[in-house]
């Protein structure tokens, strides 16, 4: 099977896996609190006569569609849903549509820089401590790592609050720009990177701890192979045995790991961001659960979703990409 | 075949029987003959750092086990005026130089006062707001004869009659009347209490300064200057008139305005609680009215008529009797109703949880709370206690989850792994499902969802399965590669050709052969599982208020000024969830390097 077709079966697949977990966030959605109609009509209800209001309510009930059986109001839904119509948001007064993207941005702003940071010092780490395995440099970063990897994250935020914020006031202790700024230009991205500063730092912590790990262990598996003891032994240098010969080998379970770390980092966020009142998705979330604002709420949940098969997808090309033997029949 | 699969077994037992014996170790030629297990065991006591892991785990493991049976929990319990107490033990360290020179002695919130013969002032405990510290010096206040310390703030008043104010000043409490400024009068008693100061004058009168909001106090005709003495408490001010009579200053009628009518012009003596008073009469018998919902309207019957005088702390009352001996009853929390037996006192001076007694020769006994080991969140809740609780309770949801999603994945994997074909694609698939589910956002929105309408347990068992439910497909696709490594084992066969069932087959032959792997994996699962546990209480989507686990009592300390001037509010849970996470992580990876010796070479 070629790698085409491998693919485009994993693609058909994660479609099904879609399909499964739509249903599943429709009975989500249909289990929610509060009757959508009620909610709709408002404060009609006191102020209409009841068999008015019953007719009101019944063709209010029919235009959204709640009238016709189950499956037919799922599909409904999940035309909406994919097609951008994700509801009305009581919290913002307006189309959910409209109002997700600033959030969206800061999220998925965190997370980059965040993984940007966590891939720049983890993975020259990893490979520095797989080569000097057991010596003094290797245990003690082996002991900081399980440390970073181990303590919950909301621990380290609150400990850097303290350092960075509080006994030296070094970084803002939240936000996302400082309160009445009017700078524009590079002025105003110093700004946002000064307060993005703490969250990123935060969350890079634990990902460097697991991430280095990994790919410790991963490399020195790779370095234990006949083929780095050929590579070696043919005269070539050091730097291009590790880094080409090693390195593009140990990517691959290093690959897995990392597609995980990603999706679980945007969901770990929600927690950073709450700390640091950080105005992204998972902020949203929450006070869109705290102020029942369902649309928001299910919103957000189809883009963790989403992302989380995204990612799936991501997966399974980097696998393809990084190892020219996979050859699945999955 | 099966033969061997007996011997494998035998020889683990032997194994096992050993380690608990005593765990000598094997001589070379045995070495050979080890068992699995035995080998894993061997290494994983040989690893120091898994070790320390296990000794640190299991010690915090069994306090919070054992220890809530010593420090007994009430949930729902609340004192603002224990609010923010830092942590520490010295609320009745009385400084030694007041040792048979003092002259008053008060109890405030979380702090004491004391005043030597000489006039000098002493402050010790924990002090719940800077301006405490701010003495007024001799030269400003002459020599201060009485003192008073309420919930934060001092009224001291000196030879002269001229009352002085110190620590908060908000509410009015530093707006002393004129004519206790000036001096000049005879100030029978002060009293700092909560948010409110009061001074009475040899004349009878009475003056209030500072929020009365709580107490209303409205003085009933012909009261003032007739005043003999005067008790307040958080909820109302009560005093006793010259003619012996009780009079509370409110026109709410409440427990407290149920007066006995029998002691009315008999009262010598009076004191009160947050819930219930006390009035001494002539006779010496102790008549106690109001609520009784910490034991404070059970006098002791043996020292009725030998009574003189009586105080009152928030819960609790000690009562003096005739021979200077002292009795306490009431809430007994903190110690503070065992009054110390055999001493003889001159007066005793109780209040909030602690109590100080002058005895004959001046020296100052004191008994009552002293202090918190882990200080008070801002409800005035002991953190200590609710640690002991919140760790119980973060283990109890992380085990209870791992058991959930350890079955769920034994069974899955299992069947999955054995069956294989059609059926191990089917659950393989479901596997999938489930792990692309966004784990944390997914939690929040269940338990937010679900958890409406339901009670505190029934959340917490929510918690529990919605963390079990969602954290099986790991430990189901290794069991299920376990069992396809094993399935082709000859024991297997064997037990085929004897017609064991399937079910059998799985459960009984090849699940004791992966145990091990099962286990490193649940032991890292749990290490996650309070991971999830603690970030889902600490955004406020776990187990909520009043129920304590580690992860909210950190709700409280997410800004600046908590982390900055309550260190202790986040520091001592914050540590005990990272090193039972770190230890957890320690024992998994020891477990994982005993396993598999390959894996130590890395």
């Amino acid at each position: 099977m070629g790698k085409g077709r491998y693919l485009l079966k994993r693609l058909i697949y994660i479609v099904f896996v879609f399909f499964i977990i739509s249903i599943l966030m429709f009975w989500i959605y249909k289990s929610m609190p509060g009757d959508p109609v009620d909610i709709m009509l408002g404060s009609s209800k006191t102020t209409m006569k009841p068999d008015a209001y019953q007719l009101l309510y019944e063709k209010t009930r029919a235009s959204l569609g709640l009238d016709k059986p189950l499956p037919i109001q799922y599909f409904a839904w999940m035309g909406n849903m994919l097609t951008g119509h994700f509801g009305y948001s009581t919290q913002y007064k307006q189309e959910v549509v409209n109002v997700i993207g600033a959030p969206m941005f800061n999220t998925v702003l965190l997370n980059l820089l965040t993984m940007f940071v966590v891939f720049v010092i983890s993975i020259p780490l990893g490979i520095a401590t797989a080569v000097r395995k057991n010596g003094a440099f290797d245990k003690s970063v082996q002991v900081l790592t399980i440390v970073g990897y181990s303590i919950p994250t909301f621990i380290i935020a609150l400990l850097a609050i303290f350092l960075l914020a509080v006994k030296f006031p070094i970084f803002p202790i939240s936000g996302v720009r400082t309160a009445g700024s009017t700078a524009t230009g590079l002025a105003a991205i110093g700004d946002m990177l000064w307060h993005m500063a703490l969250p990123v730092l935060v969350m890079s912590i634990s990902g460097i701890g697991g991430i280095t790990r990994y790919v410790r262990a991963a490399m020195i598996d790779v370095l234990r192979m006949d083929y780095i003891k050929t590579a070696r032994a043919k005269g070539l240098r050091e730097k291009t045995v590790i880094y080409v010969h090693a390195f593009r080998n140990a990517l691959i379970p290093v690959v897995t790991v990392t597609t995980w770390w990603v999706v679980g980092l945007f969901g770990g966020s929600i927690v950073i961001e709450s700390v640091f009142l950080w105005p992204g998705l998972g902020k949203m979330l929450i006070d869109g659960l705290l102020q029942r604002d369902f649309a928001v709420v299910l919103t957000m949940q189809m883009f963790y979703v989403v992302l989380s098969l995204a990612g799936n997808v991501i997966m399974d090309i980097a696998y393809t990409m990084v190892d020219p033997r996979v050859r699945l029949d999955g | 075949m099966l033969n061997n699969k007996k011997r494998k077994r035998s020889t683990a037992a032997i194994a096992a029987q050993r380690m608990a014996l005593g765990g000598l170790p094997q001589q070379e030629e045995e070495e050979v003959l080890q068992s699995p297990l035995q080998m894993v065991v061997g290494s994983f006591v040989r690893d120091k750092i898994a070790m320390t892991g296990v000794i640190l785990f299991s010690f915090i493991f069994l306090c919070c086990i054992f220890l809530p049976i010593f420090f007994p929990i009430d949930l729902y319990y609340q004192d603002v005026t224990q609010a923010n107490v830092a942590s520490g033990f010295g609320m009745l360290s009385v400084p030694s130089q007041l040792q048979g020179n003092v002259q008053d002695i008060t109890v405030g919130s979380s702090f004491s006062v004391g005043l030597d013969k000489n006039g000098n002032v002493y402050e010790w405990g924990t002090f719940p707001n800077n301006k405490l510290k701010n003495i007024p010096s001799t030269s400003e206040t002459g020599k201060l004869v009485q003192v008073s310390a309420g919930l934060d703030h001092v009224v001291a008043v000196n030879e002269d009659g001229q009352i002085f104010t110190w620590g908060n000043d908000r509410m009015g409490l530093a707006t002393i009347p004129m004519e206790l400024r000036s001096g000049g009068n005879n100030i029978k008693q002060i009293l700092a209490g909560y948010q409110i100061s009061l001074a009475l004058t040899e004349e009878g009168r009475m003056y209030n300064w500072g929020s009365d909001y709580l107490l209303s106090i409205t003085y009933p005709e012909g009261v003032q200057g007739n005043i003999e003495k005067f008790a307040a408490s958080t909820n109302i001010v009560m005093v006793l008139t010259k003619d012996g009579e009780v009079v509370p200053l409110t026109n709410k009628p409440s427990a407290y305005t149920n007066i006995p009518e029998e002691i009315q012009g008999n009262v010598v003596d009076l004191a009160l609680t947050d819930e219930c008073a006390a009035a001494v009469t002539a006779d010496g018998r102790v008549y106690t009215w109001g609520n009784n919902i910490k034991k404070g309207l059970n006098v002791p019957e043996d020292i009725q008529g030998q009574v003189v005088a009586v105080s009152g702390g928030r819960y609790h009352f000690t009562a003096v009797l005739k021979d200077g001996t002292m009795r306490g009853w009431g809430d007994n929390t903190h110690g503070q109703a065992s009054a110390p037996s055999g001493v003889t006192v001159s007066s005793v001076e109780s209040g909030y949880y602690a109590n100080y007694a002058i005895t004959q020769d001046g020296s100052v006994t004191s008994w009552g709370l002293k202090g918190y080991l882990m200080g008070t969140d801002d409800l005035g809740r002991d953190l200590f206690r609710r640690m002991l609780v919140g760790g119980r309770m973060t283990m109890t949801v992380g085990a209870i989850a791992v058991v959930i999603s350890t079955i769920i994945g034994i069974v899955v994997g299992g069947i999955s792994g054995y069956k294989g074909g059609k059926v191990d694609n089917l659950l393989m698939r479901l596997t999938e499902i489930v792990s692309s589910i966004p784990f944390l956002p997914f939690c929040i929105i269940l338990s937010s969802i679900l958890g409406n309408s339901i009670s505190e347990t029934q959340r917490i068992i929510l918690i529990m399965c919605i963390l079990g439910l969602l954290s099986w497909p790991g430990i189901a696709r290794l069991v299920r590669g376990s069992v396809l490594a094993e399935r082709e084992q000859e024991f297997v066969t064997a037990a085929k050709a004897l017609g064991v069932k399937e079910f059998g087959i799985i459960f009984r032959h090849i699940l004791p052969n992966i145990i091990t792997v099962i286990i490193v994996n649940a032991t890292l699962n749990f290490a996650t599982c309070m991971l999830t546990e603690s970030s889902l209480s600490f955004i406020g989507f776990g187990v909520t208020e009043p129920n304590a686990t580690w992860g909210n009592m950190l709700t409280g300390a997410q800004n600046g000024q908590v982390i900055e001037n309550y260190w202790w509010r986040w520091v001592f849970p914050a540590l005990m969830l990272g090193i039972c996470t770190i230890s957890i992580n320690c024992i998994g990876d020891g477990l994982r390097d005993a396993i598999d010796p390959k894996s130590k070479e890395r």
